[in-house]
């Protein structure tokens, strides 16, 4: 930008240095553009695969969408059963347990009751 | 897109294009960036050779970093003005030393000549006193008044406030006109100061 007041009488020298501004040689022009394509992403190039993490790296070990969608599945029916069972669980479950309405109190220290009694 | 209409192209549009996989753009981008790099570094430099490994080295960082490059942030010049700084700084603190005799005195002996050779001369005589002055007074002397980059524009690339640019300009000019003084009469510089 030349310097509108010349204070110091330099615009001529700008002006020419301006002028005689150093033309790109063939060859470089030639280098940078070799640069150019070896350094350009190729057109609808795959981008890179990403490194696998630690949490993708238990996914795959486990199986995993197939296998994980098994388990998903299995819990929601444990869930479901556990909040309506069916006639045929109650049945089971009264045949191997007894009746399911008594309680039980088990006393696993009885000696401690007169222990405290005693002070 | 066609080679012919990327002139109006922003310098940061044919970027992503060439980031993209364009070869036109990147055709475009080498034609229209590469004077600008060879001529700041020449400048800077004072050196044919090294201001063309500059440029080159310049352009490839450009190449590099065009994927990664976000629109809008800076502008593609700014960018490239400061690495070839850096580059140039780089290169003359490695040969620091030795610069001064190797800067070539304007040939003075000729006899009076056309007004061509008179531009050529005070070019070279701009460069020779450019080669004399400290290295970030002549990076924001010749980025203000040889490149035509506005201060802000130059606080940006040097990392300087506006301040230190107008004061490194205006030592810089002062410094220029002492060393060109002794050759103002040669070189048709007979009226003025």
């Amino acid at each position: 930008m030349t310097d509108k007041q010349d204070e110091f009488g330099l615009n001529a020298y700008f002006d020419a240095a301006r002028k005689a501004a150093k033309v790109p040689s063939g060859d470089l022009m030639a280098c940078v553009l070799a640069d150019a394509g070896a350094q350009q992403p190729k057109r609808g190039a795959p981008a890179p695969a990403a490194q696998a993490g630690l949490f993708a790296s238990l996914w795959a070990a486990i199986g995993g969408w197939p296998t994980v969608a098994g388990m998903a599945t299995a819990t929601l029916v444990g869930v479901w059963i556990g909040i309506s069972p069916p006639a045929q669980v109650e049945q089971f479950s009264a045949a191997v347990l007894g009746d399911t309405g008594d309680a039980y109190l088990v006393d696993l220290l009885p000696a401690f009751g007169d222990e405290f009694g005693e002070g | 897109m066609p080679f012919d209409a990327m002139n109006d192209v922003p310098d940061d549009a044919l970027l992503v294009l060439y980031a993209n996989g364009d070869a036109d753009a990147a055709r475009a981008l080498t034609m229209r960036l590469t004077p600008m790099v060879l001529g700041y570094a020449a400048r800077l430099l004072n050196d044919a050779a090294e201001a063309e490994d500059v440029a080159q080295e310049a352009m490839l960082r450009l190449w590099k970093i065009a994927p990664g490059w976000r629109q809008g942030e800076a502008r593609v010049t700014t960018w490239l003005y400061r690495v070839v700084s850096n580059l140039c700084t780089d290169r003359l603190r490695k040969k620091r030393g030795v610069a001064l005799e190797a800067v070539p005195e304007p040939v003075d002996d000729r006899p009076s000549a056309p007004d061509a050779m008179i531009e050529a001369e005070r070019a070279a005589a701009l460069q020779a006193a450019l080669a004399t002055l400290p290295e970030r007074q002549r990076q924001a002397v010749v980025l203000r008044h040889i490149e035509g980059a506005t201060n802000p524009e130059i606080a940006q690339i040097l990392e300087i406030s506006v301040e230190a640019v107008e004061s490194l300009t205006a030592r810089g000019k002062r410094a220029l006109a002492a060393a060109l003084a002794g050759r103002r009469a040669e070189l048709g510089y007979q009226d003025d100061g």
